[in-house]
């Protein structure tokens, strides 16, 4: 490597040009806080698996993503028990059994 | 012991299976070691203080993520090279992504200040600007060796392992380099 840089002294001068760069403060500051961060939130990710089920399951029914599907089911649901009521309705509308009878004939006696 | 193992010392119980406190605590202790390096690699590698601290921090957030396993597999030896070359991996990505040169290229890097005698200063840095921008021709590989090998002080051996070649190459490469950076000055 010497020979190579001759007399120009190319080691001395590289040296003196590519000379290390010391990071501003702040960078420091903001590379430590990123990393405690996700050190952080990777320790309470670890305890909360930990944690009993009843406790994910109340923080997923938190989340509104995950309410489509009980509302679906309400709105199904309703709607089955909104044409059961008007069948039954209907039923007890039409008269049956021995009423039924009894006023067909005198309908046609008349 | 190698010329790099005196130059870096082994992370302490590098090899040992350790607590993720005990982890947090050897990264940061990497971490304080080797800020000015990454930092000083990647400015010379994009040239500008802000895409420069940026990249350092990206090369860190990688390094922590996957630190445990770089600490298994180093059986022992220095870190550094492993960092750097995450940081040498980020700065591919960084001017490919642009598919152009850097912002403010190495050309644009200021000779750092000397405490050199006044007139010594002004010839001084006439000459150091030169060498930057002669640097600037030289391909990429033979470029970042030099930055390794001055900026950073690394040895042939750390360089090799940073840039993925064998000790051999990396020799070669260096001295290559300067010998084509000095027909560069010289043939002006």
């Amino acid at each position: 490597m010497s020979e190579a840089a001759g007399d120009l002294n190319l080691e001395r001068l590289l040296t003196d040009a590519l000379r290390p760069v010391d990071p501003p403060a702040d960078l420091s500051t903001r590379v430590e806080s990123t990393l405690s961060a996700i050190a952080e939130q990777a320790a309470a990710q670890l305890s909360s698996w930990a944690d009993e089920l009843s406790e994910g399951e109340l923080e997923a029914l938190r989340d509104p993503r995950n309410w489509v599907r009980p509302v679906a089911a309400v709105a199904v649901g309703g709607a089955a028990a909104g044409a059961l009521v008007l069948v039954e309705m209907r039923r007890r509308r039409r008269p049956s059994g021995f009423r039924e009878t009894t006023g067909r004939l005198l309908r046609e006696l008349r | 012991m190698s010329e790099e193992d005196e130059r870096n010392p082994p992370e302490a119980g590098a090899a040992a299976p350790v607590s993720k406190a005990e982890l947090d605590r050897a990264f940061e202790d990497l971490y304080r070691a080797h800020l000015r390096d990454v930092y000083s690699y990647a400015y010379y590698r994009v040239g500008n203080h802000h895409d420069a601290e940026d990249l350092t921090e990206q090369a860190f957030l990688q390094a922590y993520r996957h630190f445990e396993r770089a600490r298994r597999e180093s059986n022992g030896r220095p870190l550094r090279p492993w960092l750097i070359r995450i940081a040498h991996n980020l700065a591919s990505n960084y001017h490919r992504d642009r598919a152009r040169k850097p912002t403010a290229n190495i050309e644009a890097v200021e000779p750092p200040s000397h405490p050199h005698a006044t007139e010594r200063v002004v010839e001084g840095r006439e000459e150091l600007r030169e060498v930057i921008e002669r640097l600037d021709e030289l391909p990429e590989d033979r470029r970042e060796a030099l930055i390794m090998r001055f900026a950073l002080g690394m040895s042939n051996r750390e360089i090799a392992r940073a840039l993925g070649r064998t000790d051999g190459a990396t020799k070669v490469l260096i001295h290559r380099a300067i010998k084509q950076l000095e027909e560069l000055m010289t043939h002006e």
